[in-house]
């Protein structure tokens, strides 16, 4: 027996060691709900003990290549970016002053939807509290997209809480150590995460490949999928909250496996080859938090003092143009009085072509003729003689001539009139509609 | 064929490092594989412990050295992934278990066959977590065999570059 040990002893060795290890994964294989194996759950007590010190031997010098590259690129950039600060500073007051008043436009939609949500007993979560942390090192193999931020369960993190960046999602915490955790990137292949494409409101689970690159599997071909459409979280899988970016579709593929099913290549909108610092979602809360609460209330404040001041300066112009218009309505007013000539007796010419001033033509009138220029008019005198106007060279007209026989047989040769410098009143004021000797 | 001759496998000796070195490269291995890939954008295309443990299993020419010193290994690697713990380690295992196998039958003094001995053992590696983790697991996981012949060629091109600096701190008579 001795001498078998001593000549198998090798092969022996390794059959051992490698019998403990299937054992060993056997008990952590389980069998899901599908029929498919899986390994996604939580680990049990004595591999989370491995894991545990595995992480703490690794994170510690982690942490000094971090901190000394961070010591020194930070150095760098305080000595370079100094000149640059109070320029950076006045701009980024700038921009928040902007995105509060943006803020504020957006509230009256997002206090409508919470009331309509309400109606419709769903409630829609909002990020309430988040946490920053930093990336600190990776699982090291292409097979296990994961890294570890330093962050853990002291800090208040959890298993699944989402991970992501301003630009976008990152992950979820896989697992929790006591001043560390595992974070699970969404290109791994045992991610997933509901994604709804934007614009044609498709539906599907975000996994990653063997690239590493992201897609949407199993979708029904569907030709307004295009290039460029942005994919946003859909807020289904109790992780990510709703509307938050993912990326862009990169590209539509058939799905190998499957006729008619297409497979969407998204390209991440955050960095996740590339992360320094990113925010761990420790807290999702219906309505609104406290500080977006006070945030909106500033908004507010502010939009309401420029509307103010919009409102005044609108009241202002209103009242200018009114100015103007009666300024102008004078000047035409007195344009028509200027001439100065016109028998203020005198009829209007044509009461349907001239509307009163200010008063518009009717539809379906002809339009105004323009005023004439205005000539000087004589009264006609009562009795002609041979001093009135034109008398010796006009001779009295036929008409005149009857309407002077009815008064008198008066030879037409010398009728008698007055000067026209000093024209006689009539006796009997003639209506002013009325003339002696109308125009034809 | 003096390369592959007994008198002359008897004459070759067992290379020999202090404790330090051994703990301290292994360790310095795993966590420059975990920390590297952040700098590299995550195209970690390499496997340091891999190639520690074959430059080791080759020296000391030991199988049951370089079957513990591939399950340690390993089994730590797993523990920093997702994955179940073991995958790497049975991975490992069987890659330094040949090593050392191999280290006594072959002259390793030759860096042409260390170097071509590395690249093996990773596309032998790379082979045996697929097999595990698909036939013995049977989980489903794509798998790309071009970023794992980049990683083995990855791979030779360290050992060239960290071989002979391991060399140098060989303990000797």
């Amino acid at each position: 027996m001795e001498s078998f040990y001593v000549r198998y002893r090798n092969f022996l060795v390794l059959l051992a060691v490698l019998l403990a290890q299937m054992i060993g994964l056997a008990m952590q294989v389980r069998r899901a709900d599908s029929g498919r194996n899986s390994l996604d759950l939580p680990d049990g007590k004595g591999v989370r003990l491995i894991r545990l010190w595995a992480e703490a031997t690794v994170a510690t010098p982690e942490r000094f290549f971090h901190t000394s590259k961070l010591d020194a690129g930070l150095w760098w950039q305080n000595y370079v970016n100094l000149g640059h600060v109070r320029d950076e500073n006045r701009n980024l007051q700038k921009t928040i002053d902007q995105l509060r008043l943006e803020q504020a436009e957006l509230l009256e939609d997002a206090k409508e939807g919470q009331r309509l949500q309400a109606l419709m007993g769903f409630q829609q979560k909002y990020v309430y509290k988040t946490l920053a942390a930093q990336d600190i090192g990776s699982s090291g193999s292409d097979a296990s997209r994961v890294f570890y931020i330093d962050k853990g369960s002291a800090d208040g993190l959890a298993r699944d809480m989402a991970v992501v960046t301003p630009d976008g999602i990152v992950g979820k915490v896989r697992d929790v150590f006591p001043h560390t955790a595992q974070v699970l990137v969404v290109n791994d292949q045992t991610s997933g995460a509901g994604v709804i494409l934007e614009t044609t409101r498709t539906r599907g689970i975000l996994r990653g490949n063997a690239q590493g690159r992201l897609q949407v599997e199993g979708l029904l071909s569907d030709p307004r999928i295009q290039r460029g459409e942005k994919v946003l979280t859909a807020g289904g899988d109790m992780i990510f909250p709703r509307g938050l970016p993912v990326g862009v579709v990169e590209g539509v593929v058939p799905d190998p496996d499957r006729d008619s099913f297409i497979d969407v290549i998204v390209k991440p909108a955050a960095h996740i080859d590339r992360l320094d610092e990113v925010l761990v979602i420790t807290s999702i809360e219906p309505g609104f938090p406290p500080a977006q609460q006070h945030d909106l209330a500033t908004s507010v404040a502010l939009k309401g003092a420029e509307a103010e001041a919009i409102k005044e300066k609108q009241i202002r112009e209103q009242q200018l143009k009114e100015q103007q218009q009666e300024q102008q309505k004078a000047s035409a007013i007195m344009a028509e009085r200027l001439p100065g000539l016109t028998n203020p007796n005198a009829p209007a010419q044509n009461p349907a072509a001239t509307p009163a001033p200010g008063k518009a033509a009717q539809p379906g009138q002809a339009p105004a003729t323009p005023a004439q220029p205005a000539v000087p008019k004589l009264l006609q005198p009562k009795h002609f003689d041979r001093f009135s106007p034109g008398a010796a060279s006009q001779p009295p007209s036929k008409a005149e001539s009857s309407a002077t026989a009815g008064q008198g047989s008066k030879p037409a040769a010398k009728p008698v009139s007055k000067p026209a410098s000093k024209p006689h009143p009539p006796a009997h004021p003639q209506p002013a509609h009325t003339e002696r000797n109308p125009q034809p | 064929m003096t390369v592959l001759g007994a008198n002359y496998r008897r004459d070759l000796g067992i290379h020999r490092f202090p404790v330090l070195v051994y703990v301290l490269t292994v360790l310095a291995a795993l966590v420059l594989q975990a920390w590297l890939p952040r700098l590299l954008a995550g195209h970690a295309w390499f496997d340091l412990p891999l190639v520690v443990i074959v430059y080791f299993a080759l020296s000391r020419r030991d199988p049951v050295q370089g079957t513990l010193m591939g399950a340690a290994v390993g089994l730590f690697e797993d523990a920093l992934t997702h994955h179940a713990i073991g995958v790497n380690g049975i991975a490992k295992t069987i890659a330094g278990f040949l090593a050392g196998s191999v280290g006594v039958r072959i002259d390793v003094e030759n860096h042409t066959i260390r170097l071509l001995l590395t690249f093996l053992f990773s596309l032998l590696s790379s082979a045996v977590y697929v097999f595990v983790y698909r036939v013995l697991l049977g989980l489903d996981q794509q798998w790309n065999w071009v970023m794992e012949l980049i990683k083995a060629v990855a791979n030779l091109l360290i050992a060239m570059v960290l071989f002979p600096f391991l060399d140098r701190l060989q303990v000797r008579d």
